[in-house]
């Protein structure tokens, strides 16, 4: 019985026309937007490429252990094909040196702000927008369609029992929707072998979950479907009351749970935290010009009544002793301020932290967040993937700045900022230029941090496991009801 | 000792939600091999009873058996023995005659028959052989109704149901479909049948029964009806329950 059930409801599926123009739409965006993605991966890859080259080579011709400055890259990852996520959104590249914290930089939105405007069409919009609307459409007038059209008295007039049809509703809707759905899906994966894109076996891992995830998410909106049309008589009035759900957990509540965090737990701007540390690096850097200005004055006065050639002796066999002076009141600033900068950025962190955990559970109310936040955390280009690099890079740095001072002993030189200081010029800067280029041969190597199946899965698997809980609501709803439901 | 009835009403009343009597306190009951028609006007209760015995609905009181099974303590046990052929029969319009009649068949419980089974049933009921194989969405009515009887026919149920079968179809279908009746009275399946044609009711039913406002006011074998004037006997009972008689 419940074998034929569902094979009339695949044959009813397939047989109806709109079947066809669904597929043909659906295969022509996702093959579209992968064959894009794995473009836009390639390109990502050579500008890399390119980048470490050129960023190499920029080391390579400073001339200044102390003003030695890099560039470290994110690099592009496979998944990002599949879901790029915030992967255009955040900058792609940080300056690393001793003077100036991490931050990335020049993101692919703001090189194009057109591309932020519209967004491009990827595999997991596709599946968050375009297919849970066509699997409403689909499923709308599951049941009060059949009892519009006639057709369900005449099935009950027949020894069929209640659960195996509406079973047999999401069971054959499931398999005329997904089975073919597959196979734009597996070209598209094929596709992406044959452009030769590096996948690791733990790529495969997060992509096989991946596409179980995009199939409990279609699962819920097909038996949420079902459920509508089980709890409304006529099709017309379940219609819009889907495409009002649809509407609601889709396109509202995703962008509501995050506007209700950021009123509830409001975070700083980073124009706001940067003109804090700005401020207090001012106020730090004004001190330390008048310790350096007081410091100045006791030396003028412990010359004063000296010759020339005694002031000139008296300066040169004080000089090292006053650069170190210097020197040590300039490190005590810079080191407060990248204190203070810390416990700034530290504090904001926490508070973006909280500010996001509350953002995901409101929105989590919906099944398209769980989804979204299920697929970028699988594919590593969630929210994370900013600070994950900014870690990395920041890891980097401490490396970097150790590097380059042992570098600086091992030279000999401070290689710090030489300050200068004339009674009728006032204070001058300069850097002792060191002709030639700085032997970086062993300058550590970035390291773009790796992201392990395990680590994704962990946290894809809760929003897996809130879909699983959505489509059983959402079907056991849709059982309850048939039970009772008027069948004339 | 007298047959076991295929439908029998016992006492059968529904009382809606709303308040409206729709059916009070009716019995019945059709033999095997007997066409029992329900003549009545709208509202007299002629659906509210199929709704009973396909266990659409649940009785208020009595209760709606058939071959002694009450439908609405054993559906499933109670439709093996039923097929049902409503007023406007509704199938699948991207299937064709075929699968419609395999799928419905199928349904029945039935282990399924073979393709020549199908055929000939399809064509028993007239339906000419070019139109198996086509869709339905380009049907008549009349050959829908043709497909509903073919399902019935396949399900080999000893219990016919029929909601006004011949509304809507033109003379030529209407005659076909009586001699259908027969036939199928012949091979011993008990049909009852509800309808508003008077003229029809009187050519194929064995009892006649009309209703009026929830309740059989008449129950009379058709042999006792020769040579009356069916539309005035009608018009009595009917009036005489409705306050128009003169």
């Amino acid at each position: 019985m419940l074998g034929t059930l569902i094979v009339k409801e695949l044959k009813a599926i397939l047989a109806s026309p709109k079947f066809a123009a669904t597929f043909a739409v659906c295969s022509l965006l996702i093959l579209l937007s992968i064959f894009i993605g794995i473009r836009e991966y390639r390109t990502a890859v050579r500008q890399y490429d390119e980048a470490l080259q050129l960023a190499a080579q920029n080391v390579r011709t400073q001339a200044s252990w102390m003003g030695l400055t890099t560039t470290t890259y994110r690099m592009p990852d496979p998944m990002q094909i599949f879901i790029p996520g915030v992967n255009n959104d955040i900058g792609r590249l940080s300056a690393i040196n001793g003077f100036e914290d991490v931050k990335l930089k020049n993101s692919t939105y703001a090189d194009d702000p057109i591309f932020a405007l519209f967004r491009s069409i990827d595999f997991s919009f596709i599946v968050q927008v375009v297919l849970s609307l066509f699997a409403i459409l689909f499923t709308y007038d599951a049941v009060n369609g059949e009892r519009e059209g006639g057709t369900l008295q005449l099935t009950f007039s027949n020894p069929v029992p209640r659960s195996a049809y509406i079973l047999a509703k999401l069971a054959g809707s499931w398999l005329a929707l997904v089975v073919p759905l597959l196979v734009p899906v597996l070209l598209a994966v094929l596709l992406v072998m044959l452009h030769g894109i590096p996948l690791a076996p733990d790529h495969w891992a997060r992509l096989g979950f991946f596409l179980l995830v995009s199939l409990l998410f279609f699962t819920f909106f097909i038996a949420l479907g079902i459920l509508i049309s089980t709890l409304t008589r006529r099709s017309a009035t379940s219609f819009l009351l889907s495409l009002a759900v649809w509407v609601t957990l889709v396109l509202i509540v995703p962008r509501l749970g995050v506007m209700a965090a950021a009123a509830a737990d409001p975070v700083p701007s980073i124009a706001e935290i940067e003109a804090r540390i700005d401020a207090f690096a001012k106020d730090r850097w004004e001190g330390q010009m008048k310790e350096m200005e007081g410091r100045w004055q006791g030396r003028q006065e412990a010359m004063k009544g000296m010759t020339k050639e005694e002031r000139e002796a008296y300066e040169q066999e004080k000089e090292k002793e006053w650069s170190n002076d210097d020197e040590a009141g300039r490190m005590s600033v810079q080191k407060d301020i990248d204190t203070y900068s810390t416990r700034v950025n530290e504090d904001l962190r926490n508070r973006k932290l909280n500010q996001e955990h509350l953002a995901f559970a409101l929105s989590r109310i919906s099944p398209a967040s769980a989804y979204q936040l299920a697929s970028m955390s699988l594919a590593g280009t969630g929210v994370s993937l900013k600070s994950r690099y900014e870690d990395a890079m920041r890891e980097y740095r401490t490396a970097f700045t150790q590097y380059v001072g042992r570098k600086q002993k091992e030279t000999g030189g401070q290689g710090g900022f030489r300050i200068t200081v004339d009674s009728q010029t006032g204070f001058h800067f300069s850097a002792p230029r060191e002709r030639g280029t700085l032997d970086v041969s062993d300058l550590p190597a970035f390291l773009p941090p790796v992201i392990r199946f395990s680590e994704t899965a962990a946290s894809a698997v809760i929003d897996a496991g809130l879909l699983a809980v959505f489509s059983l609501m959402a079907f056991a709803g849709a059982f309850l009801a048939f039970q009772r439901y008027d069948v004339r | 000792m007298a047959e076991r009835p295929m439908f029998e009403a016992a006492g059968l009343t529904k009382r809606y939600e709303d308040g409206v009597l729709a059916l009070d306190h009716i019995s019945f009951s059709v033999q095997p091999g007997e066409v029992y028609a329900m003549l009545g006007g709208n509202g007299a209760g002629k659906t509210t009873t199929i709704n009973l015995f396909l266990n659409f609905i649940e009785p208020t009181e009595g209760e709606a058996r058939i071959d002694g099974i009450v439908t609405h303590r054993e559906p499933l046990k109670a439709k093996e023995k039923i097929a049902f052929v409503s007023e406007n029969v509704m199938l699948y319009p991207n299937f064709t005659a075929m699968q419609n009649l395999d799928y419905f068949t199928r349904l029945s419980g039935r282990p399924a028959p073979s393709r020549s089974a199908y055929r000939e049933a399809l064509l028993r009921v007239g339906l000419e052989e070019e139109a198996h194989g086509k869709r339905l969405k380009g049907f008549s009515k009349g050959m829908r109704q043709k497909c509903g009887i073919a399902i019935a026919i396949m399900k080999n149920a000893p219990a016919i149901l029929l909601d006004e079968p011949t509304s809507g179809l033109d003379p030529q279908a209407g005659f076909e479909f009586i001699g259908l009746l027969r036939s199928l009275r012949n091979e011993g399946k008990a049909i009852l049948m509800s309808t508003h044609d008077i003229f029809r009711a009187k050519e194929v039913a064995d009892v006649v029964g009309i209703m009026n406002r929830g309740q059989l006011v008449m129950q009379r074998p058709s042999g006792e009806l020769a040579g009356q004037d069916m539309e005035k006997l009608y018009m009595q009972h009917i009036a005489g329950h409705t306050g128009l008689a003169s």
